[in-house]
């Protein structure tokens, strides 16, 4: 039997909204993937350290407040310095149109803005999961 | 006629006339309202048998209030135009707040960042990254009085909206500014957000445990109702409820339920119900289904005044008033072609205009993208404007009243709100329902409802899952960016004061806090006099929470500064 996709969901910083992240989550799972959901107030450190633990396939960011280009390359850093290079790295949320190139650039595989609908995710992470 | 000509243009561009033949044939897809009722397509005096306009309806400013509480509304008073700022450093607050007062805005309304909203300093380890970027930060009187410099505070209504979490240091930094400039309280005009309950399903949980919310809460309801008369102590915030996905019945009986925890709160400390209930405020979203929201706004005035009515016994008719602000709904707007966000608010801003709308903030059209820009909040204050001054929706009250549909979707929203409140009673109450996170659960549920009706189609958003093809690379007006030089300065502004202040003096008054707390007196007063001192929003919170046993800090890394 294939292995089910494993994909960690979170927040970093101080964010409280987090109704896209669950939304997601919930979906992820009744997609057939298994979902490790962090939730809130977590630190890059932090978001790395679990998604090692949990051994994922994809670690998926959910971004309100405006902190994506601050946290963004701090994920990143810490995701090389611990060789998590076949972890996909996702992220969704509420960011101006201007922003998704430089989170491109920064190192985020794909991102979702609000309004995403769920069978285009769930066929990105199908598709592009690089552990598989 | 050049056919050739047509079919060949027609081709190049990709039109399939068999589809667009169509789509001149297209029939409407659902016929449920956003909430989900099955709608008929006609309604007649049949769908109401057994009606009877003087129990059910009434004239506007009678009871049961359905149709408005002012018998004259608009011809009386204009709704006030009150749009949300809150942007970098107080200063930079200022500045906006100010810009819209000179473009015709008419009420002040300022919103926190995350880290207020938790209740945090700005100078907290985790506020290093966060300060200013989704509003406000107020750590200490010097912040407030920045905020409010040059504006005569007697003269003007703010909403505070900040973080329900931090309203009692809220209301009483804005008291000791107030006060520091001669005003009396007792002049001062506005509301303060003040609905603590709320804020756990904002993000907050940590910063707002349930007895510690009720306390505070009622603490500031308790001190404006006997210290500030024109002040209103609270604005139940049913708005933020709506916004995790729930239906439009849910939000009014949800909402209801944490307002009777407030009321039942203040009776308990004896004060009787037509005492302080005419100052009691609600925030109801305005939603996209247009009918569903006039309805929803008509059910929750008659309900509300049945409430204080039937249940509480309330005998001044002020005490039965559903008074209330709307703000859009901002989880209706979408980042994919955005301009279409001004036409999704004005038609929300209409519904709440038509439904009897006492304040309103109409969201920027790039809500979904970042803080509003300059541009876009003037946009939205014109909206306001514009219906306000061109349309004619002011002339005549309630205008849909007595609408067969109208009436009829009224009594279904009262009659399932109804349900739910009940069943929100079975279990034990609003506060049972909080702490075993039954209300929790059902958020959770409903939010993903909405995410599947969205990609089965069965709820059609122009730009998300129809008429999908424009994607834009820039956002139409700009991107608002928060100075990271503003957050900087008031991070350091912070640090400095704590360095400088009178540590004996500000010692004195935490002391007073602490005792006050323990004795079960409202702590209102003692954090005045704290704010004075210099005290900061974390401490005045941070010294409450240790008295209740909780850590001091919520994010459990600050220790209290203070001796004991």
């Amino acid at each position: 039997m294939k292995k089910k996709i494993k994909v960690l969901m979170t927040k970093v910083g101080l964010d409280g909204h987090d109704r896209g992240a669950k939304v997601v989550a919930s979906l992820l799972k009744a997609a057939g993937m298994e979902v490790v959901y962090l939730g809130m107030y977590q630190t890059p450190a932090g978001i790395v350290k679990a998604a090692i633990d949990e051994d994922v396939d994809v670690i998926g960011l959910s971004y309100l407040s405006g902190e994506h280009l601050v946290f963004t390359p701090k994920i990143v850093s810490e995701m090389k310095a611990n060789g998590l290079d076949d972890v996909l790295l996702i992220a969704g949320g509420t960011f101006p149109v201007e922003d998704i190139p430089k989170m491109e650039a920064m190192g985020i595989d794909k991102i979702f803005r609000a309004g995403s609908l769920m069978p285009t995710i769930v066929s990105y992470i199908e598709e592009n999961v690089k552990k598989h | 006629m050049g056919s050739a000509k047509t079919a060949k243009s027609a081709k190049d561009c990709q039109v399939s006339w068999e589809d667009y033949m169509k789509a001149y044939y297209e029939k409407p897809t659902s016929f449920k309202s956003w909430s989900g009722f099955d709608l008929n397509a006609l309604y007649t005096p049949d769908d109401r048998q057994g009606a009877n306009y003087q129990r059910d309806i009434a004239d506007a400013g009678q009871y049961p209030f359905t149709r408005g509480i002012h018998a004259d509304m608009f011809r009386g008073r204009l709704w006030t135009r009150r749009e949300v700022v809150g942007i970098g450093s107080p200063a930079d607050t200022h500045e906006r707040l100010k810009y819209l007062f000179e473009c015709g805005g008419t009420g002040l309304n300022t919103i926190a960042d995350v880290t207020y909203e938790m209740g945090l300093d700005a100078d907290h380890p985790w506020a290093l990254n966060e300060v200013g970027l989704t509003g406000v930060n107020i750590t200490s009187i010097q912040d407030m009085e920045t905020l409010t410099k040059d504006i005569p505070l007697d003269k003007v209504s703010w909403s505070l909206i900040t973080a329900s979490t931090a309203a009692a240091p809220t209301m009483a930094q804005y008291v000791a500014v107030a006060e520091n400039r001669a005003y009396d309280p007792a002049n001062l005009r506005g509301s303060i957000q003040n609905d603590p309950i709320h804020f756990r399903y904002c993000g907050f949980k940590p910063a707002c445990p349930l007895d510690l919310s009720i306390k505070l809460g009622a603490d500031v309801m308790e001190y404006c109702t006997r210290n500030m008369p024109k002040w209103y102590y609270t604005t139940v915030n049913m708005y933020d409820l709506r916004e995790q996905g729930i239906t439009a019945p849910q939000e009014v009986a949800f909402g209801f339920g944490i307002a009777m925890c407030y009321i039942d709160e203040l009776l308990r400390r004896g004060l009787s119900i037509d005492e302080f209930a005419p100052r009691f405020t609600f925030y109801v979203s305005c939603h996209i289904d247009f009918f569903e929201e006039i309805a929803k706004i008509r059910a929750a005035r008659r309900m509300w005044a049945r409430l204080m009515s039937d249940k509480y016994g309330a005998k001044n008719p002020r005490s039965m008033h559903f008074r209330f602000a709307v703000h859009t709904a901002g989880c209706s707007l979408i980042p994919q072609q955005p301009l279409n966000n001004i036409t999704r608010v004005s038609y929300q801003a209409l519904a709440a205009v038509l439904g009897g709308v006492q304040s309103l903030h109409c969201c920027s059209y790039d809500e979904p993208i970042c803080l509003p820009t300059e541009k876009g909040h003037l946009q939205a204050l014109r909206t306001q404007q514009v219906l306000a001054y061109e349309t004619g929706v002011t002339n005549v009250v309630d205008p849909l009243g007595g609408s067969y549909y109208v009436e009829a979707l009224t009594d279904r929203i009262e009659d399932e709100s109804l349900k739910i409140m009940k069943q929100v009673e079975a279990i034990g109450g609003m506060e049972a329902a909080i702490a075993s996170e039954w209300l929790d659960r059902q958020f959770e549920a409903e939010a993903v409802k909405r995410q599947q009706e969205i990609d089965s189609g069965e709820k059609l958003v122009v730009g998300v899952n129809v008429f999908t093809d424009e994607q834009e690379t820039r956002t139409p007006l700009g991107v608002q960016r928060i100075s990271a030089k503003s957050a900087k300065d008031q991070i350091k502004q912070v640090k400095e004061l704590k360095k400088k202040r009178n540590m004996a003096q500000l010692n004195e008054t935490i002391k007073r806090l602490r005792d006050d707390t323990a004795d079960g007196k409202n702590v209102v007063p003692a954090m005045v006099a704290a704010t004075k001192a210099y005290g900061t929003t974390a401490e005045l919170l941070g010294t409450v929470r240790e008295v209740f046993g909780y850590p001091y800090d919520p994010m459990g890394i600050v220790e209290s500064p203070f001796s004991r």
